[in-house]
């Protein structure tokens, strides 16, 4: 359960209880049961069968007191999802840190990413704490919310998925002299200038070919007929 | 591993080299009115007693001329035209236990065809181009002659390589005689080499019958160690290749006649006529299983020098080739074990390595893999396997990402490392892509036979139906095989219909292609086509070898 810094108290809650509508109480309490999970307008009517105008004067009044909020959910964005302002969203409903407004934060994986490659590539091995130590240093414009351990742990691991990173132990010499022997550190996938192999059946137009297994001597789809060979040999 | 693809690409090549075999074959008769009907009917009664073969397995001739629909006549000359290319081999399945007398004295030569020796036929050149590097111009000639016709004897050798030189057939005897000495160093040099070897027994008896083979370690807990069954291609050539003894050499049968006292000086002329008429009477074959080895080796030592650098591709060149002739199958998990001694000595030898110190040398090792465990008695061991699954990997890898893109290919990736199963928001949580994203990323892949799925059904308040998702390795070779060879065959078909379409640009005089204009355009481009396609077909087949020969 997440709760905010500085809970209501409860003189708070009877204080605002007394403020509001039978309505607005009954929604509140059931919003606020949910915690950190939250609630979608349609379940609220379900279970108090509250008329529709009534409900959304309610839920309007609640969110203007600053006493509700809505909250993207991953799993269906148009359907939003009302918690009280005590409570932090569950991973579940904002998809984790990755994700700000229902949506993967690519600008963020992008940075983060570009950082790690150029630290390593001007280093040549670094370890996780090592780059998480640099983000720091960079400051708060490129990273504004800071980076977790886990977040560095993860983009790397993810570097490493797409080829790009090699996860190695430290020997602790030569390039691995700084890093204690048997450390988990990370250089680069491919010496630095040279080219990503381009495999052999990618190289072809068959092999990309998203309709190869359709493809037959004498079909619609054949070598002779095909507009990607012909693409290929257009010189 | 024989896959649709595969057939359809054998049979491709059939059709498309003894086509001009045949044409051969019938301009020498002289039967120029049947000259291009007899090349069809020839060329369809191959293929047809092919692909009858490939979709029956081994059949008798007269099943063949019942499934094919031919008179006995054409099923023979297909069945000689295939067995003389070493593209199907003959055997006697052996008598059963419960046969009764008739069946035990029925005829039971059965025809197999063998895929693999046909689409070798597709790397001849880079056979060719093994010898060139490694031997002269004339063991290219001798192995150029026997990949064009299939099996030779050394008299036929000698004919040929008489011919090739302008002199007609009808030479004394004194000066054939030279020209078969020549002709059969030439023949020992490649025989050393083991690129050529005898041919197999022509029709070995073999068990048809199939038993879960078994072994059981001492001890009575210890469990049955299941090993796959061989297959009946395998029984079969093991039948009837000869043993090393025989296989690379001329006179293995002349020990009998080596003993023997000599008595007089006539019984040693006889002698020797016997053995030089018997030595001329062998018939002779490319070794395909040697020129395979050859290009495994080639392949893992650029793979490494991809992978790492020139110095560890010599230490790897060095240690295959002091132990080629020791390699007791092509398919070797793991290098015969050297002593570093041995390893530096070899690595000494090479112009590259003169230079290299034993510090080098044993870093090159280290980073080939030999770690402490692989030493053992100071013997290193290189596991080649691990070097060959890397490049399959790296291969499959490089098609999903131009396929379907960065985020499939993190995907892909990560469920390929892991061996057990993942579910969809597991998959997408690592690997950074959208949750919404992920689960079409993987169906397409599903779809595509690239990955593996099960669905769970979660019992609780509700029915939760849950994805899991797995590389399975060994369909996705079979797969990825299947794909290569269907895009092998496009790249063929293609190449001919190029040369169709512009067929009337190659009876133009080469003067005329010379002169600028739109003919020279149309000329140069028919030209770069088939560069393009020829090449690609070359690379293509390395990858095909990489997937089902090494």
């Amino acid at each position: 359960m997440n709760l905010l810094p500085g809970k209501r108290k409860r003189q708070d809650l009877s204080t605002l209880s007394a403020s509001m509508t039978n309505e607005e109480r009954v929604v509140y309490n059931i919003i606020r049961g949910k915690k950190e999970m939250g609630i979608w307008q349609g379940e609220i009517k379900r279970e108090t069968n509250i008329p529709d105008s009534i409900l959304k004067k309610s839920i309007k009044l609640l969110i203007s007191k600053t006493l509700i909020k809505e909250v993207v959910n991953i799993q269906n964005k148009s359907k939003k999802v009302l918690m009280a302002m005590d409570f932090e969203p569950s991973k579940e409903i904002t998809g984790g840190e990755w994700y700000t407004e229902g949506r993967l934060d690519t600008q963020l994986i992008d940075a983060l990413s570009d950082v790690c490659l150029k630290l390593i590539s001007r280093k040549k091995v670094a370890t996780r704490d090592g780059i998480l130590e640099w983000t720091k240093t960079l400051g708060s414009e490129v990273f504004p919310g800071g980076v977790s351990p886990g977040q560095v742990e993860q983009i790397l691991k993810v570097l490493v998925m797409e080829n790009k990173l090699q996860e190695v132990n430290s020997t602790g010499f030569g390039d691995f002299s700084s890093i204690p022997a048997g450390e988990i550190c990370f250089r680069l996938a491919k010496k630095v200038g040279t080219n990503v192999k381009v495999g052999v059946m990618a190289s072809i137009p068959c092999g990309v070919c998203p309709r190869l297994k359709f493809c037959t001597p004498n079909g619609i789809i054949s070598p002779t007929t095909c507009q990607y060979y012909q693409k290929w040999l257009d010189f | 591993m024989v896959t649709q693809h595969g057939i359809k690409l054998a049979v491709h090549l059939i059709t498309n080299h003894f086509g001009n075999l045949v044409g051969v074959i019938l301009s020498l008769s002289r039967l120029s009115d049947l000259f291009c009907s007899g090349i069809d009917i020839e060329i369809l009664c191959v293929q047809k007693v092919c692909e009858n073969l490939f979709s029956h397995g081994s059949l008798t001739l007269d099943q063949l001329i019942r499934f094919t629909e031919l008179t006995k006549d054409q099923v023979k000359n297909s069945l000689l035209v295939l067995v003389q290319h070493n593209c199907c081999q003959a055997f006697v399945s052996a008598p059963e236990d419960d046969d009764d007398d008739a069946d035990r004295l029925r005829v039971r030569t059965q025809y197999l065809v063998l895929f693999d020796n046909i689409i070798h036929r597709l790397r001849f050149p880079k056979f060719l181009e093994t010898v060139t590097r490694t031997l002269d111009e004339e063991c290219v000639e001798l192995l150029d002659g026997l990949l064009r016709d299939g099996r030779l004897t050394l008299k036929q050798m000698v004919d040929r390589a008489s011919q090739g030189k302008g002199k007609c057939f009808m030479m004394p005897v004194i000066e054939n005689a030279v020209e078969t000495k020549v002709v059969r160093e030439i023949l020992c040099k490649l025989l050393t080499a083991r690129l050529v070897e005898r041919c197999p027994a022509p029709e070995p008896v073999v068990s048809t019958s199939f038993k879960e083979t078994t072994t059981r370690k001492r001890g009575a807990k210890s469990a049955k160690i299941f090993e796959a069954p061989e297959t009946l291609e395998q029984r079969v050539l093991e039948a009837a290749v000869p043993g090393d003894a025989i296989r690379y050499s001329f006179t293995a049968d002349m020990g009998s006649n080596a003993d023997r006292e000599t008595n007089s000086d006539d019984e040693q002329m006889i002698s020797v006529e016997e053995n030089t008429a018997k030595e001329e009477e062998i018939l002779w074959r490319a070794n395909f299983e040697e020129f395979v080895r050859h290009l495994r080796h080639k392949a893992l030592i650029e793979n490494i020098r991809t992978q790492h650098d020139d110095g560890t591709a010599t230490v790897l060149s060095a240690v295959l080739e002091a132990t080629k002739t020791v390699e007791k199958k092509v398919k070797l998990e793991n290098s015969v074990p050297l002593s570093l001694d041995t390893i530096t000595a070899e690595v000494m030898k090479t112009d590259t390595g003169r230079t290299m110190t034993m510090d080098r040398i044993r870093a090159s090792l280290s980073q080939l893999g030999c770690s402490q465990r692989m030493i053992v008695d100071d013997a290193y061991s290189i596991d080649l396997k691990k070097i060959i699954e890397r490049a399959r990997n790296e291969e499959v890898e490089s098609i999903v990402l131009k396929r379907y893109g960065r985020d499939a290919y993190r995907m892909f990736r990560l469920l390929s490392k892991d061996i057990g199963f993942h579910d969809t928001d597991q998959i997408a949580a690592s690997t950074l892509v959208e949750k919404k994203e992920a689960p079409k990323l993987l169906y397409k892949l599903w779809k595509d036979n690239y990955l593996y799925m099960e669905k769970v059904v979660a019992t609780g308040v509700k029915q939760i139906t849950i994805l899991m998702w797995k590389v399975n390795k060994p369909l996705l070779l079979e797969h990825v095989l299947d794909e290569m060879y269907h895009a092998a065959l496009n790249l063929s078909l293609r190449m001919a219909f190029e040369q169709e379409k512009d067929e009337e640009l190659l009876n133009v005089p080469k003067d005329k292609l010379k002169e600028p204009g739109p003919l020279q355009k149309k000329y140069k481009r028919l030209l770069n086509v088939w560069l393009l396609l020829g090449s690609s077909l070359m690379k293509l087949d390395e990858a095909l070898m990489l997937f089902h020969d090494f």
